[in-house]
């Protein structure tokens, strides 16, 4: 049934059959005909028999050392009669190939296609791909992380006449009790803190950017309303959760927070992230078609692969 | 509308002679395989069994926390057991079965013909075996000092100093490490074969911003397993120093540290959280699209926050030791990276709600289990959250509540959605398909033993009940909580026979499945069922992520998109 | 009739990267996992031992030692770029060379040791320091054990002229994990002899 037989060293070098396809010569895909038999390795008992050496070479530490005498011996003839499967030629077989025609064909015929499609058909109401590249998102992030600092040093500057106010804030989130922010004064709110300004922009990093992620991968799923979801409703929520949970988790801080004057800030964000990311990468393979279609692209309902199910 | 010079869409036929010989021959050529398809198998059928055998512990425990004051086991045993269903479900059933998939699926998926290093497998799976043969072993070969041997019995975590010489008298700490340090090579094994095969072994075209989801989810859960998994084994090493050279590393007498253990260990047991949730969102990833007929929303920002995960997931391990007095900057610090990790699973959850937004659904049983994924792995990411938080963790640290969250990510998820992706791929194992009633009863009497138990567990957590408590007062309040959590364990349990009775009673007469009864768009649905040994006569080439949409609507190819 | 996946713009398949070197480079990694933790813990237990001797008083730095390792690196790049070029009788001299100083940090090591142990009553069960100290240096001396037969029997075939150019990309596999193992070396000497002393 099958046959071993070494193999040519260009062949074996990629490795078995498959490498050696992938490299092009025998196989080619666009010619007609194929080969008839297909090297695969050949079936080989050397890795169990290493795998039990080695497993009895353990099992000999918990009861006697000669259990771990015969692992090693095991061990050391799987290891070589593997390495002479493999060195200097790797052992194959031959697998003979018996080729039947299958047909690849969906039951499922008519396509989903986008409304007001001007040639016949228009495009399809989902493509696989182009929908969202992350680079937006982050983008969106890292723009939005911009834009709110404003007016967060603004607030920081005209109530508490200190730019380092909201700064120390966020960074003690980082540090509280390691630098005395533990029960902090306003003095040392005030005040600049080089570690609360490190934790500070680390934080502020990280969240800007992984937030911004979650925006453009959230936005295409309302693109009609890129603004409000992502602009209002998120930091509305956003900052509900945070209100309702801060003072259980950092009493202190929660008491320094100007609620009206964060939520202020994340609208900023929101609405900055949002924008980036709907102006941009989310439409690209919507481009090239009418503004009407765009309104629809992923919308409930439009177009989804129509047909009967035959199962 | 194809002939045999095409890429794909060919079909072989394996020698009928194969099929032939003595039983004895047969067993030969499973034992002595190295075909990636056998072998995923292998791993699958070894991590089934497990699942019974660590299913079955986890009935005695229930059993035993039924009643107030109850002694169906001695406490004796009663810690073998929750130690054993532990160590059993994350390192011979867990592991192993994403293996299995792993190993069947990733080349079948990416147009290879075998794994890029064939005999590595075989040799990663047996490892994997007797491993799991070594650990359960201890039961009848663990007696040591004063018969205080047999199976492990402190935890699945095996803390120090618990784990020293002498409180550990016997071999019960050294079968649980040295079993383990035998199956992480294995597993070590494996995950450098799926990285390789999926890195070089891809067919013409296939890039990586191609290859399917699942192969993506799959390479993430094994780079992590590399940096995840050996950490562990050097733990071990260090703990079998100290048992059997005299070392001092964990032996708080001469200076050493029992929490520098904790943290060793939790540095494994954190990113193994991921290494088994990454590949139930692989499958996920796969069946979702099929069944909204709808190609899976936002490929890239799946791959990115995959990545994600694995980065961030190396960087959480602590918040799994909040009570151990850490400073408030470490607590902060683990409390703020494990919250952030929730972005992109969240980014994830939503991707598959967007696929599913709009689609054609089609509940069939693959689906139902995929969908109730989604769901459980939301919720238990929100009572993550909550855990996250340092000083609730500190209120519910060893608690019920913590059973319950791990059970809902680890049967919730990870377990329902490998149970959707058996469901899926057992035609193309085996060119049947499942029973489709059978599988609707499985999975409704699955889903309301799990919600029965643990839905219920979180509140005797709440109310204080510690994990690992061999038995509870009646005066406490537990006991209705847990009389209904067992009642939901059994159901499950019987739901799994179920399971079972479908496996063997499917394979043997289903109906005929067919090259591609779902009518899916990844390449191990262009060959037959099952596969031939070199899964494709010609390597396949490909131009899109979803290859058997571009052969279904010649016309209309995803090639345009890209 | 028509082929019907249109490949309009494939990907050269040569440019797959060679499988021998990422499985490699993935063992390299899970490896390095492995010696980080116990580094950490060396790290962790510094003047941690309340008896026993101190790095200070007993360690030595082997200077000899490292320059032997860190230039065998050196020299197993010449014989890759030999093998490279079909140059076998520079290939197996300057893998003769390499094994040679791979042995001499053996050798040493094993000196050290000697003294460490008969001299300086200083063993595995003494202290955090001989603990850490053996576990760390001795889990890099397997290492170097491991790495110096695969190269010997490597030497042996090519003596016996099994070896060719054709075997390059094997033997660049096989020497990324000697340069490996020296790296590795250059964070122990760190951490043992710089950071610990």
């Amino acid at each position: 049934m099958s046959t071993q037989e070494q193999l040519a060293p260009s062949r074996s070098e990629g490795a078995h059959g498959g490498t050696g396809v992938v490299h092009g010569d025998p196989v080619q895909t666009h010619a007609p005909a194929h080969t008839d038999s297909i090297h695969l390795p050949r079936p080989t008992a050397y890795p169990i028999i290493a795998a039990l050496g080695f497993t009895l070479l353990v099992a000999g530490i918990l009861t006697h050392y000669v259990i771990s005498i015969l692992g090693v011996c095991l061990l050391a003839y799987g290891c070589v009669g593997w390495f002479r499967e493999v060195l200097p030629h790797e052992m194959h077989e031959n697998i003979t190939v018996r080729v039947q025609e299958i047909s690849i064909a969906s039951a499922r015929k008519s396509v989903g296609r986008l409304p007001g499609g001007a040639e016949s058909g228009g495009q399809r109401a989902h493509v696989g791909v182009g929908a969202f590249s992350p680079l937006v998102g982050l983008k969106g992030g890292v723009a939005g992380g911009i834009a709110m600092i404003f007016p967060a040093l603004a607030y920081g500057l005209i109530a508490q006449h200190s730019i380092w106010y909201p700064v120390n804030l966020l960074g003690g989130a980082g540090v509280s009790g390691m630098t005395g922010f533990g029960n902090p004064t306003m003095q040392d709110l005030r005040a600049f803190h080089m570690a609360t300004l490190g934790f500070a922009t680390i934080i502020h990093v990280i969240s800007c950017t992984l937030i911004g992620l979650l925006y453009g991968s959230i936005l295409p799923l309302m693109p009609k309303h890129p603004i409000i979801l992502g602009g209002i409703i998120a930091p509305l929520a956003w900052t509900g959760i945070l209100f309702a949970a801060l003072p259980t988790i950092n009493p202190e801080m929660s008491a320094h927070i100007s609620w009206p004057d964060f939520l202020l800030a994340q609208f900023v964000f929101g609405i900055t992230a949002g924008w980036v990311v709907s102006r941009s990468s989310y439409y690209r393979t919507a481009k090239s078609l009418p503004f009407a279609m765009r309104l629809g692209f992923e919308g409930g309902g439009v177009g989804r692969e129509d047909g009967e199910d035959h199962r | 509308m194809a002939d045999a010079s095409l890429p794909i869409g060919s079909l072989d036929l394996t020698p009928e002679a194969l099929a032939e010989g003595t039983f004895r021959e047969y067993l030969h050529g499973w034992v002595t395989t190295v075909d990636h398809k056998r072998l995923g198998i292998l791993y699958v059928l070894y991590a089934l069994f497990f699942l019974v055998v660590g299913g079955a512990e986890a009935m005695i425990i229930r059993v035993q926390l039924m009643y107030p004051d109850n002694h169906f086991v001695s406490p004796e045993v009663y810690n073998r057991m929750f130690t054993m269903h532990g160590t059993t479900m994350v390192f011979l059933m867990g592991m192993p079965l994403l293996f299995g998939f792993a190993n069947y699926l990733v080349p079948l998926m990416i147009g290879a013909r075998d794994m890029a290093f064939p005999r590595l497998n075989a040799l990663s799976f047996w490892l994997t075996a007797f491993g799991g043969i070594l650990l359960y072993y201890s039961f009848i070969g663990g007696f040591g000092l004063y018969g205080q041997g047999s199976a492990p019995d402190v935890g699945w975590f095996e803390y120090a100093p618990l784990t020293t010489r002498t409180y550990s008298q016997g071999h019960a700490v050294d079968f649980w490490a040295l079993s383990l340090f035998v199956t992480g090579w294995g597993t070590l094994g494996a995950a450098i074969n799926i990285i390789t095969t999926t890195i070089s072994m891809r067919c013409k075209g296939m890039t990586m911003m191609r290859i399917p989801l699942f192969c993506w989810l799959l390479l993430c859960t094994s780079a992590l397993t590399l940096v995840a998994i050996t950490p562990l084994t050097a733990a071990q090493v260090m703990l079998e120093l100290d048992r059997y050279l005299g070392a001092h590393f964990f032996d708080t007498q001469a200076g050493g540290s029992a929490l520098i253990w904790a943290h060793f260990f939790w540095i494994f047991g954190h990113p193994e959280v991921y290494i088994l949730v990454l590949p139930a969102f692989g499958v996920a990833n796969e069946i979702i699209p099929v069944f909204s007929r709808k190609p899976a929303f936002g490929y890239t920002a799946m791959v990115a926050a995959s990545v994600g995960i694995v980065f961030i997931s190396l960087g959480v391990w602590a918040h799994h030791m909040f009570t151990v007095g850490m400073t408030s900057a470490a607590n902060a610090f683990f409390t703020l990276s494990t919250m952030i990790i929730a972005v992109p699973t969240g980014i994830k959850v939503f991707n598959w709600i967007a696929t599913m937004w709009g689609g054609k659904l089609r509940f069939a049983t693959p689906m139902l289990f995929a969908a109730t994924f989604v769901v459980h792995f939301l919720l238990s990411g929100l009572t993550g959250i909550m855990l996250s938080a340092s000083p609730w963790d500190w209120q519910l640290h060893n608690s019920y509540f913590v059973i319950a969250h791990f059970h809902y990510v680890l049967v919730g998820a990870i377990v329902f959605s490998m149970l959707a992706g058996i469901y899926y791929w057992f035609p193309k194992v085996t060119g049947r398909l499942m029973d489709e009633k059978l599988g609707k009863w499985h999975f409704w009497l699955f889903l309301i033993g799990f919600h029965l138990t643990f839905d219920f567990l979180h509140v005797p957590g709440i109310l204080g009940m510690p994990r690992w408590v061999y038995t509870y007062e009646a005066s406490r309040g537990w006991a209705s909580w847990n009389m209904i959590a067992s009642v939901g364990g059994f159901i499950q349990f019987l739901a799994s026979g179920i399971f079972v009775w479908n496996l063997l009673y499917s394979g043997l007469h289903g109906a005929e499945a067919g090259p591609d009864p779902w009518d899916a768009w990844t390449l191990e649905w262009a060959t037959s069922s099952p596969p031939p040994e070199y899964n494709f006569a010609v390597e396949p080439v490909v131009a899109s992520r979803r290859p058997l949409w571009d052969l279904k609507h010649p016309s209309d190819t995803d090639t345009q998109y890209e | 009739m028509a082929i019907p996946v249109v490949a309009q713009h494939l990907e050269e398949p040569g440019h797959l990267p060679n499988k021998g070197k990422v499985g490699m480079i993935c063992l390299i990694i899970g490896e390095s996992a492995i010696f980080s933790i116990f580094v950490l813990a060396y790290l962790f237990y510094i003047g941690k031992s309340q008896w026993g001797p101190q790095p200070k008083e007993v360690l030595e730095v082997p200077i000899l030692n490292t320059v032997c390792l860190l230039s065998s690196s050196l020299t197993i790049w010449l014989s890759e770029r030999a093998i490279e070029h079909n140059l076998l009788m520079t290939f197996t001299a300057w893998l003769g060379v390499t094994i040679a100083l791979g042995s001499i940090f053996l050798v040493g090591t094993g000196w050290e040791w000697y003294k460490l142990i008969y001299h300086d009553g200083l063993a595995l069960q003494t202290n955090l320091f001989g603990t850490t100290f053996y576990s760390l240096v001795g889990l890099h001396a397997s290492h170097v054990i491991i790495g110096l037969i695969m190269l010997i029997t490597l030497w042996l075939f090519a003596m016996t002229g099994h070896v060719s150019g054709k075997n390059s990309e094997r033997i660049q596999t096989l020497a990324l994990y000697w340069h490996f193992v020296d790296a590795v070396w250059v964070v122990v000497f760190a951490v043992v002899y710089v950071i610990g002393r």
